[in-house]
């Protein structure tokens, strides 16, 4: 295994040359990913990068590391189970707003509350890419698509609020473009001890011309400027988290005390490393049976 | 034929009927004698009737049969469920001071002990059972030392007041009936010096599975496969194991896809409903190369069906299940013996293979406990062979000319090398579509065509280099072959001695491969009529073997929700015998 200093992130780069539209927020999303990753200590051969379906899940094609790309919405349990079985490896789990919070929601919750020590990058881009413009469960309420004509007319899913609700010990966000502010978020999901869960603007310049590079740019509000938050107060991540009316950057919370699963469980040994037979003593797990 | 007792003890369920079987089961095992156990129960936790069987004898037995000498009887129904199964002569043990009042059938001996009191006389009404099973033992003539041998097992952690209150419980139960009744049931308990464990097929499979080197389980609750996961937990730690509950069944199997990936040998074990979440990620499995086993305890269904009661069912899906066409093994036990050695077969199919091995296992096996010689466990025969993982010095040979890892190289034999996290130079993703042999995605039709036919090469590979055999009982040149598969076994093999006694040879074959399978098509040529008998109603292995024969058989197909019985089937055996094939 390489030592950190001669890892650069091009090492994390695979030959496959992206297939995203020209200007997808993808691009920007996994180049912060792979500089993250080279700054964090990390490199390909100790690195384990889960990706879901969509525009976004094809991230894992595009990098270069040990990496699973399954079916959609089950990047979590994938990355948890690499996670169990291999503590020592670095592991991130990557895909779509609809991948996440729609198909893969349920284990959204569930892997945010078990608070397994790798991180969780989302792109989110308001919209299903993938499948051509439909709307995603984080579009706008009079967002519409080809299946939403009058807009989906339903509250959009505040990511951010259900890992909050859910116990995370670490929630952020961060802009695609806004380069070297998402590197620096995204290495601090990985620093996290537990489960860091970034939500990256990730615009869709094909299908979605209201979230776009502009808007964003305009409306953002970096939470590294406001002195007043507190990003180890509960309330105060409450308080951005729920603030309707703007759209933030920044770590919202993260929880001084939290300890990761593998601590609170005993789950340290390497898994992938077994005997050539039964266990020596394993004659007394049939004793039992006296 | 074995010289056999049938006892049974029968209540509500919360009324501890579980427990109490469990201890008299123990205590005839202590006593070197063999025993086979089967349950009744519905699927609630309070109220319903619920009873546990048990059939002992010195000789080795692994069926259930359609009669009852003792019962212990907590309340009336556990009479009337019986009354087809006792008989003239039958014993039954109630308390006549309880509220309901016993109709015992003029033909047979009632007991009646006062069951309550004399468990309030040993220190509290919660051991009315522990008086009934001394009860037992005196009409049996069975040494309560054994008893008291099984109350220290299962009430030592608690203290040794509680286990000298049971052992009286016990003795006033026993001193009851020795004063009280004279009867004459010609059973004497004999005992051997054999020392005997008990087990069920679920707790085979679990210990299996650690055997094997399985150090990751993730599963989700469900009847009858949670005994699985229960059993790993708290022992599989021993082993520098991790057991994780899993939200659903979707994640259950990912999350031991990702813990396969990562090198760890890993299961995940279900029954109906979650079976059929799951399969999804069947594909996903087999187009990744993770080897991956996937236990599935049959329970009845469709739907939610019912979850406490056997059923062959899903084989159909274990064998086909999921869109796309799955390089696969379906690999099935046939005794609670074989759920513990093909359990690590499986994990070394799966390693060997890169591909998903289903163990298919039933609820009547996995409820069932059984005695055995500790050495049919005998944990230095366990083998564990990882197939083609690769190390450090052997990565080389299978990089591209940049350097990039092969890990879907499109060998001779279908199977790749397989490099895990954290090895240098190893480093490479795979993908749930269509790719080439580095994993990327591809639609180009040539490396399609070449890794569709890479992946079902190793099926055909496994086929040439591993024994698909079967296991044969009864008369080896006669006309009649009966076929059977899982649980059914037991049943079939102790039906020879009834079918011999009536002059009816069979030959009886049990499969425990179901894909790939053992080539029947000799045997039943050879054979003037064939019978596949299995435990649902349609004959889904009873088409598999017509597909491969192309010719018709006879089916005995039973879809109750109750197991084959040894006699019960002889019978059935007789009489389609005797029947037309249908055309
Ligand atoms: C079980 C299943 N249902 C549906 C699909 C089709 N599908 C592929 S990607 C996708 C949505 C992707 O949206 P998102 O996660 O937001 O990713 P994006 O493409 O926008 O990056 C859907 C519905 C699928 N692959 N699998
Ligand atoms: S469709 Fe949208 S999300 Fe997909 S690649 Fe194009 S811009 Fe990106």
């Amino acid at each position: 295994m390489s030592s950190q200093s001669d890892v650069r992130f091009t090492d994390f780069k695979s030959d496959k040359q992206p297939t995203w539209c020209p200007g997808c927020g993808d691009f920007g999303t996994m180049n912060g990913m792979m500089k993250a990753l080279a700054e964090t200590g990390n490199d390909p051969d100790n690195t384990f990068v889960v990706a879901g379906i969509g525009c976004s899940g094809k991230i894992g094609t595009y990098m270069h590391s040990y990496a699973l790309h399954g079916v959609h919405g089950r990047a979590l349990p994938v990355a948890t189970g690499v996670k169990m079985a291999r503590p020592d490896i670095e592991v991130m789990a990557a895909g779509g707003d609809g991948d996440g919070y729609s198909i893969g929601a349920g284990h959204f919750v569930h892997a945010v509350r078990r608070n397994v020590d790798m991180s969780y990058v989302v792109m989110d881009n308001r919209i299903y890419g993938l499948t051509k413009g439909q709307a995603s469960p984080t579009s706008r309420s009079d967002f519409e698509t080809s299946t939403t004509p009058e807009g989906p007319q339903q509250p959009p899913v505040n990511p951010l609020a259900l890992a909050l609700a859910s116990g995370a010990t670490f929630i952020a966000q961060s802009f695609a473009s806004d380069a070297l502010r998402h590197q620096e978020i995204i290495q601090e999901a990985i620093e996290h001890d537990g489960f860091g869960f970034v939500n990256v603007f990730s615009p869709c310049v094909t299908f979605n011309d209201v979230d776009t590079y502009d808007y964003f740019r305009d409306s953002l509000v970096d939470l590294k400027e406001d002195e007043d938050h507190d990003r180890h107060d509960y309330e105060d991540a409450k308080e951005v988290i729920l603030d309707g009316d703007k759209e933030f950057q920044g770590v919202m919370y993260q929880d001084e005390n939290s300890v990761p699963y593998h601590e609170q469980h005993g789950v340290t040994e390497d898994m992938s490393d077994i005997p050539d037979g039964a266990p020596e003593d394993a004659m007394d797990l049939v004793r039992e049976f006296y | 034929m074995a010289e056999d007792l049938n006892w049974a003890v029968g209540g509500e369920a919360g009324d501890g009927i579980d427990s109490t079987g469990k201890i008299f089961a123990q205590a005839l095992s202590r006593a070197g004698r063999h025993v086979f156990t089967s349950k009744d129960f519905a699927s609630r936790i309070r109220g319903g009737y619920t009873a546990y069987k048990i059939r002992t004898s010195v000789d080795n037995i692994q069926s259930v049969v359609d009669r009852l000498d003792i019962l212990v009887a907590l309340t009336q129904r556990t009479i009337d469920e019986n009354l087809d199964e006792l008989h003239e002569g039958s014993a039954i043990i109630y308390d006549g001071e309880r509220s309901w009042e016993a109709d015992i059938p003029e033909e047979m001996s009632g007991v009646d002990v006062p069951l309550k009191s004399l468990a309030e006389d040993a220190g509290g009404a919660i051991m009315r059972n522990i008086v009934a099973l001394g009860a037992a033992c005196e009409i049996t003539g069975f040494d309560v030392e054994y008893l008291d041998e099984a109350l220290e097992k299962r009430f030592g952690g608690k203290g040794s007041k509680i286990v000298e209150n049971n052992k009286e419980a016990a003795r006033l139960g026993q001193e009851y009936v020795e004063e009280n009744y004279d009867l004459d049931l010609d059973s004497d308990l004999e005992t051997t010096d054999n020392d005997y464990v008990l087990l069920n097929g679920n707790e085979a499979i679990g210990m299996g599975a650690i055997a094997a080197g399985c150090r990751f389980y993730a599963g989700y609750p469900i009847t009858p496969a949670t005994s699985i996961m229960e059993y790993l937990t708290g022992r599989i730690e021993e082993y520098g194991g991790h057991v994780v509950q899993a939200e659903d069944e979707l994640s259950a199997i990912n999350m031991a896809l990702g813990g396969a990936r990562a090198g760890a040998r890993a299961m995940t074990a279900t029954s109906g409903a979650g079976i059929d979440l799951m399969t999804e990620t069947f594909g996903l499995v087999a187009t990744s190369e993770t080897p991956l086993v996937i236990t599935d305890v049959q329970r009845s269904g469709p739907s939610t069906g019912m979850p406490t009661k056997q059923e062959q069912g899903d084989l159909n899906m274990t064998l086909y299940g999921g869109h796309g066409e799955i390089p696969r093994f379906v690999v099935t036990p046939t005794s609670i013996d074989e759920c513990f050695w093909k359990t690590i077969e499986a994990f070394n199919l799966a390693e060997k293979y890169q591909t998903p091995v289903f163990l298919v296992s039933d609820l009547a096996m996995s409820v069932t406990e059984q005695t055995f010689e500790p050495d049919t466990f005998d944990m230095d025969a366990v083998e564990i062979d990882r197939g083609k993982l690769v190390d450090e010095d052997e990565v080389e040979e299978w990089l591209d000319s940049q350097g990039r890892f092969r890990a879907h190289a499109n060998t001779e034999d279908g199977v790749s090398p397989r490099a895990i996290p954290g090895m240098t130079d190893g480093a490479h993703m795979s993908t749930g579509l269509e790719h080439n042999e580095l994993g990327r995605r591809t639609e180009e039709q040539d490396v399609r065509v070449q890794q569709v036919d890479k992946r079902n090469r190793k099926v055909e590979t496994a086929k040439e280099q591993e024994e698909w055999d079967y296991r044969e009982f009864g008369d080896e040149d006669a006309d009649n072959l009966i076929i059977s598969w899982g649980s059914n076994e037991g049943a079939l093999v102790e039906a020879l001695d009834y079918l011999e006694d009536d002059g009816v040879d069979v030959r009886v074959i049990s499969v425990p491969y179901i894909f790939p399978r053992p080539d029947l098509s000799d045997e039943i040529a050879a054979a003037e009529e064939t019978i596949v008998v299995e435990c649902n109603a349609t004959g889904q292995f009873a088409d598999v073997i017509e597909h491969d024969v192309l010719e018709r058989v006879k089916r005995i197909n039973k879809y109750t929700g109750v197991r084959f019985k040894a006699d019960e089937l002889a019978e059935e055996i007789t009489e389609k015998l005797s029947q037309e094939v249908p055309a």
